[in-house]
């Protein structure tokens, strides 16, 4: 897993790091650079101090150790390359040098060499190598400390600092962990920075859709709960005038009666858990291509014995081999509810076609019937759940069209309900057209 | 006693109705408050059983309009809202009673009774005129203490005599509380059940007011 804190404090830590060594190193060789520079200017005004002297040869008296370290060595010869003046006796003494600033080597010591030639006279000024390099690398070290001491106090500061800034982050993660899982109500966190409100609006929104899953659902179960009190009282009133009937004649009656309540009551918890099942938000798109023609024979072979049982002529129209992208047993749920709605509503002796086809590259399901159909302003109300048209005298869940609609909406087809031709009612599902 | 009832649910309404006639009430079955509307506006009822979720016309629309129209036909409340502020928007909408579905049908029977007695004024359960005492709930009649077996309709049609003795009663008034719509209606039905209730009460019990109907004197 990939971390912020940790990509922060490398991509800051090492560029400390890297450029304070860097920094430090390029002011060590600059400051010695810079002090070569400046004992050559010394041994260069040391040599022009000695241009008007006159010297006189005189044994000088031997020098102490500690001189001997330090000491500039100052040689003057005369016009005939004699030696007119040394500064000093050193064991070894460079030689007579090119003019200018040249280095020189004798056995046991480098040096720095300036030499310079004034009316008629050599003067030349050496200095040790070896004193130069330490003086030089003493000076380096004084100006590129700092530098060096700076890189952990700038490493402590990127480390407090990024700390600091994902703090919020922190603070926010530890907000939703301490949610309880019915707590839906926006995120809003104290001193949010604006780099976090998209990933905050982006909760807060998922947080809001949840809620508005979570209420429809309670909403539904609240109704279907309400909805099965009147299955369940026709059961109780029904069971109760079996217990009251006098006769065997009326007792049968009374079970019958029962018998088709207690069939109802099922249905409508079939209906039920089939809406529960298609409630879901994750909207299955795509999915397997569906051949709505072999589906609508399936469909109408299973309600085949029904429809011949009420004397109904069920059958498909016309047909034709349609392929659609959705979910196989969806669609079976939904053309069965089609179907199962026409025949409940028919009366006897009518006619259902179930037509697969496509109009003009539109594949389309219809299902219709030459019933009662369905006054135009209750065609809105229908799909609505537990809504029951009005003095059909047919008992149903009311949860058959909103759970048709409930498929169609998930496969983004349309459903449009028409009149037929020559009375009763078309319900027509266009699926959206294949891009 | 004659009954409106008002609910849209088939099975439902066949088996209150049937329930109700087997206790002795005539029962008129409406599925939507249009045509409970209606009903109310041409027929006389002594109480509606009314479901609030109705096709149409709302159950409460339906009793707004009936309140406003002055009408003090008791109502009681059929339906499977049990909220308690369903209950009372219920009853404060001018309901007498509020019966939540699922329920049984003999209590149903008995909050019919126990209405239209607060209606007609008494506390007692049981009707005493004279030595005739009635029974609403169990049905039984007796005279002097002895038990009396009356037939249904016998015992509905003392029941609406008794209720206000002194007022009198029409022939068609009282076949409109014997019988529900679909029942029929034989010719001097209510000649031969007051003839078999003076046989067993005694004859000068109810009083035929000639050319109007029947009463009985006030005690």
């Amino acid at each position: 897993m990939s971390s912020i804190r940790r990509q922060l404090l490398i991509g800051l830590l090492v560029p400390v790091f890297a450029g304070g060594i860097a920094a430090a190193a390029w002011t060590y060789v600059a400051a010695r650079d810079e002090a070569g520079v400046l004992f050559d200017y010394h041994l260069e005004q040391i040599a022009w101090s000695m241009r008007d002297r006159s010297f006189q040869r005189r044994p000088i008296p031997p020098h102490s150790a500690a001189e001997l370290e330090n000491d500039f060595v100052i040689q003057i010869w005369d016009r005939g390359g004699v030696e007119i003046y040394l500064s000093r006796s050193h064991a070894q003494v460079p030689g007579l040098s090119p003019p200018g600033f040249s280095n020189q080597r004798t056995p046991d010591a480098a040096w720095r060499v300036f030499s310079a030639q004034v009316r008629g006279r050599v003067i030349q000024v050496a200095q040790p190598q070896r004193v130069r390099q330490r003086l030089a690398a003493d000076l380096a070290l004084r100006a590129s400390v700092p530098i060096a001491l700076l890189i952990p106090l700038l490493a402590a500061i990127v480390w407090i600092v990024v700390g600091r800034g994902l703090a919020p982050l922190t603070a926010l993660a530890r907000a939703v962990g301490k949610r309880h899982s019915t707590a839906l109500e926006s995120l809003e966190p104290k001193d949010m920075p604006i780099e976090l409100a998209p990933l905050v609006g982006e909760l807060n929104s998922l947080l809001a859709r949840l809620g508005a899953t979570l209420e429809t659902q309670r909403r539904f179960v609240a109704d279907a709960a309400h909805e099965l009190r009147t299955p369940l009282a026709a059961l109780q009133l029904q069971a109760q005038l079996v217990e009251r009937a006098a006769d065997d004649s009326s007792r049968a009656a009374a079970l019958a009666e029962l018998r088709r309540g207690v069939e109802r009551a099922t249905r409508v918890v079939e209906q039920l858990l089939t809406l529960a099942r298609q409630v879901p938000e994750a909207r299955t798109a795509g999915g397997t291509p569906v051949d709505l023609e072999s589906l609508a024979q399936a469909v109408v072979a299973e309600f085949a014995a029904l429809a011949a049982e009420k004397g109904i002529d069920l059958g498909i129209g016309r047909a034709a081999s349609v392929l659609v992208p959705g979910d196989r047993d969806a669609l079976h749920v939904l053309l069965a509810n089609l179907v199962d709605n026409a025949v409940r509503h028919v009366p006897p002796a009518g006619v259902v076609d179930v037509d697969v086809g496509r109009d003009q590259g539109v594949a389309f399901v219809a299902v219709s019937d030459n019933g009662p159909g369905i006054p135009g302003d209750e065609r809105q109300r229908v799909f609505e759940r537990f809504y029951r048209v009005a003095g059909s005298g047919v008992v149903g869940s009311g949860l058959g069209l909103s759970i048709v609609r409930e498929i169609a909406d998930r496969h983004g087809a349309a459903i449009a309900l028409e009149d037929r031709s020559g009375g009763g009612l078309v319900v027509r599902v266009t699926f959206p057209r294949r891009t | 006693m004659r009954i409106l009832l008002v609910e849209d649910d088939p099975m439902i309404g066949a088996s209150v109705r049937e329930g109700l006639r087997q206790d002795g009430f005539a029962v008129d079955w409406v599925q939507d408050g249009v045509a409970a509307d209606t009903a109310l506006a041409a027929e006389t009822y002594d109480l509606v059983l009314l479901d609030l979720g109705l096709p149409r016309l709302s159950g409460s629309t339906l009793l707004e309009r009936l309140r406003a129209r002055k009408s003090d036909i008791p109502v009681i409340i059929l339906t499977a809202r049990d909220t308690v502020d369903d209950r009372i928007a219920g009853l404060d909408s001018g309901a007498d009673d509020y019966v939540v579905k699922p329920f049984d049908l003999d209590e149903l029977a008995a909050r019919i009774r126990a209405v239209a007695r607060r209606r007609a004024g008494r506390a007692a359960p049981r009707i005493c005129y004279r030595d005739v005492e009635l029974d609403p709930a169990g049905h039984s009649a007796s005279l002097c203490g002895d038990p009396v077996s009356l037939a249904p309709r016998e015992f509905a049609l003392l029941m609406a005599l008794l209720e206000r003795p002194g007022s009198v009663l029409s022939r068609a008034q009282l076949e409109e509380r014997l019988y529900g719509w679909g029942e029929e209606v034989e010719s001097n039905t209510i000649e031969v059940y007051v003839h078999g209730l003076r046989r067993k009460l005694g004859t000068d019990l109810i009083r035929n007011v000639r050319g109007v109907g029947y009463m009985v004197p006030k005690a």
